[in-house]
């Protein structure tokens, strides 16, 4: 199988090729330029990549924590006891919050000595 | 900058560093600058562009194209590199250029290889490089006009310089059956 590399028809198809590139453009430089420089946009500003990034990351901080700080639906608490928001009781109330419907109220009771003391 | 004194700088200190100085300029919006780097590169990018395209539509993308390079400068990381850079656009515009005119080009009888030298018969490259692949084109004219290094090539055509290899074997195979009359 011959080499293409070494053919000589390929070699004078290259000669060929060189000279038929040499020729000018139908354009001259200095016209290719004023029509180029005509299209061009108004300004090629660098890209303010770190910038948009930190804008981005920014704004998905907000989102957490606009998500994180907003209450929570009534089914998340389920199965869990709820300590955070007592109702403003007496200091000698005790309440357990067992789940959404359970509430339990100790009553703490001092001095009834007869009785046996606080219950 | 003041253009004229980045042209005096171009026969002072050299393409290179000049180029550099230009692409800087024009990133800060100065138009002159990046009109010179037009005219410093518009012949070599259609020469390119023929090579790929043909006459009819090469000078049309390299313009589109040079465009696109203002658009897209500052994505430029080494502003020394705009040569290979722009090229690199220039041969992605062809290739859209070529799959548009797949099939509209006409493809006349190459003559004979023993009258390429009669003036009288006007063979054009184009003839022999129309019925190649665009990157088989590009890779032969890259190589036998620019004189480029494989990893040169490669850089432009977004490719390894392996296949810029096997993209020159398969061109020349190719040319050599198509000047020896066969189809492509």
């Amino acid at each position: 199988m011959r080499d293409p590399d070494r053919d000589d028809l390929v070699m004078s198809f290259e000669d060929r090729l060189r000279e038929w590139s040499r020729r000018s453009p139908n354009l001259p430089t200095s016209i290719a330029r004023t029509r180029v420089l005509a299209r061009l946009p108004e300004v090629s500003r660098p890209v303010p990549w770190l910038r948009l990034a930190a804008a981005a990351a920014l704004v998905v901080v907000l989102v957490v924590a606009v998500w994180r700080g907003s209450p929570r639906p009534a089914g998340e608490v389920k199965g869990s006891i709820a300590w955070n928001c007592p109702p403003p009781l007496d200091r000698n109330i005790v309440v357990w919050q067992l789940d959404d419907r359970t509430t339990v109220y100790f009553a703490l009771r001092p001095g009834e000595p007869d009785k046996g003391g606080v219950s | 900058m003041d253009v004229h004194e980045t042209v005096l700088r171009v026969a002072l200190v050299g393409v290179d560093t000049t180029t550099a100085d230009l692409v800087r300029t024009a990133l800060e919006g100065d138009r002159d600058a990046f009109g010179v780097l037009v005219e410093s590169h518009w012949d070599r990018l259609v020469r390119l562009a023929r090579s790929v395209v043909g006459d009819a539509e090469a000078e049309d993308v390299v313009q589109d194209s040079l465009v696109v390079a203002w658009t897209r400068l500052a994505r430029l990381s080494d502003p020394q590199s705009f040569g290979p850079w722009v090229s690199r656009i220039v041969f992605r515009r062809c290739l859209r250029a070529s799959r548009r005119q797949r099939g509209r080009v006409s493809l006349d009888a190459v003559p004979e290889p023993s009258r390429w030298c009669d003036p009288e018969v006007s063979v054009s490259a184009w003839q022999v490089l129309a019925r190649l692949a665009p990157r088989q084109s590009a890779v032969l004219h890259l190589t036998a006009v620019e004189g480029m290094t494989d990893a040169e090539i490669a850089r432009i055509l977004g490719i390894t310089p392996a296949s810029v290899r096997a993209h020159r074997r398969r061109a020349r195979a190719g040319v050599a059956r198509i000047v020896r009359g066969g189809t492509s």
